[in-house]
């Protein structure tokens, strides 16, 4: 079992617990941003920090395996999916904003207009 | 170092999520990226890094940073009813991913035994074997990943033009 002492200093000193905590943090974060806010562009932003969480605990945990070259292959294809959906995503805002001229998501809570 | 890019990652984030204008968001956003990409170099890994930055702070924010200066929606608008109970259920969410996370953080004995491997003589990834990975074992992802890119491309065409 650690002791409590190498648990703080592996958090303090960049540990993989560190990396983790970092991750789940932002994680939290833009989860928070996509729950609490109403702008859908605020939103889109909260979406674009968890996928950085993730790639913070996948290449840590990349590192801890052996620095295996299997992380970074798996990171490229994250961030091309990640530009997926921000052209996709965004195309989507400005076409809900010709709509009603606005990107609250409150006032575009229903499919039909 | 680490502490210093976790402070700039998690700080600008925390800016980012409570700011009322959008462009300043974006902004903060930029600051977030850097961060992390500060994070991946110290994680040994300089590729990545460059990618973080030329991908997602050069191109994905670019293209955020345009449609908001485009739409002219730049402050958030009050709210039109108060959904008070969806809030609190969001943070009652948010506290219990909190917990759980730090609770498997500080108990995990896999993670442990994960986390006492030696990293001493890890050398950087290179962008020969991460190239020599992606082409062979994962060359059909790599197809799968170049078709996504080509059906979102023309899907966002098809969505955002009027007539085609």
């Amino acid at each position: 079992m650690m002791s409590t002492s190498s648990f703080l200093q592996a958090l303090w000193t960049g540990g993989l617990q560190g990396y983790l905590l970092v991750g789940f943090l932002l994680f939290i974060i833009g989860l928070m941003t996509v729950l609490l806010r109403r702008s859908f562009l605020l939103q889109f932003m909260g979406i674009e920090l968890m996928l950085n969480a993730i790639n913070i605990i996948l290449l840590a945990f990349g590192k801890w395996q052996g620095g295996a070259p299997t992380a970074s292959t798996f990171y490229l294809f994250i961030i091309g999916v990640a530009a997926c959906e921000a052209a996709v995503g965004l195309a989507l805002i400005v076409e809900l904003y010709r709509l009603k001229s606005t990107t609250d998501a409150d006032q575009h809570s229903t499919l039909r207009h | 170092m680490f502490l210093a890019f976790t402070l700039l990652t998690l700080g600008s984030a925390l800016a980012m999520a409570f700011q009322k204008n959008v462009i300043v968001a974006g902004l903060f956003l930029v600051a977030t990226f850097i961060g992390v990409s500060g994070l991946f170099i110290l994680l040994s890994n300089p590729v990545s890094a460059a990618l973080q930055i030329i991908v997602y702070a050069g191109a994905i924010l670019v293209l955020l940073l345009f449609v908001i200066m485009m739409l002219n929606a730049h402050e958030e608008e009050s709210p039109q009813d108060d959904l008070y109970l969806q809030r609190y259920i969001a943070l009652g969410v948010g506290g219990l991913l909190l917990g759980g996370s730090l609770w498997f953080i500080k108990q995990s004995k896999l993670l442990q035994s994960v986390a006492e491997r030696p990293i001493d003589q890890i050398a950087p990834t290179s962008l020969n074997e991460i190239g020599a990975e992606m082409l062979t074992r994962h060359i059909v992802s790599f197809e799968m990943i170049g078709l996504l890119l080509l059906v979102s491309m023309i899907g966002a065409i098809t969505l955002v033009k009027k007539r085609l």
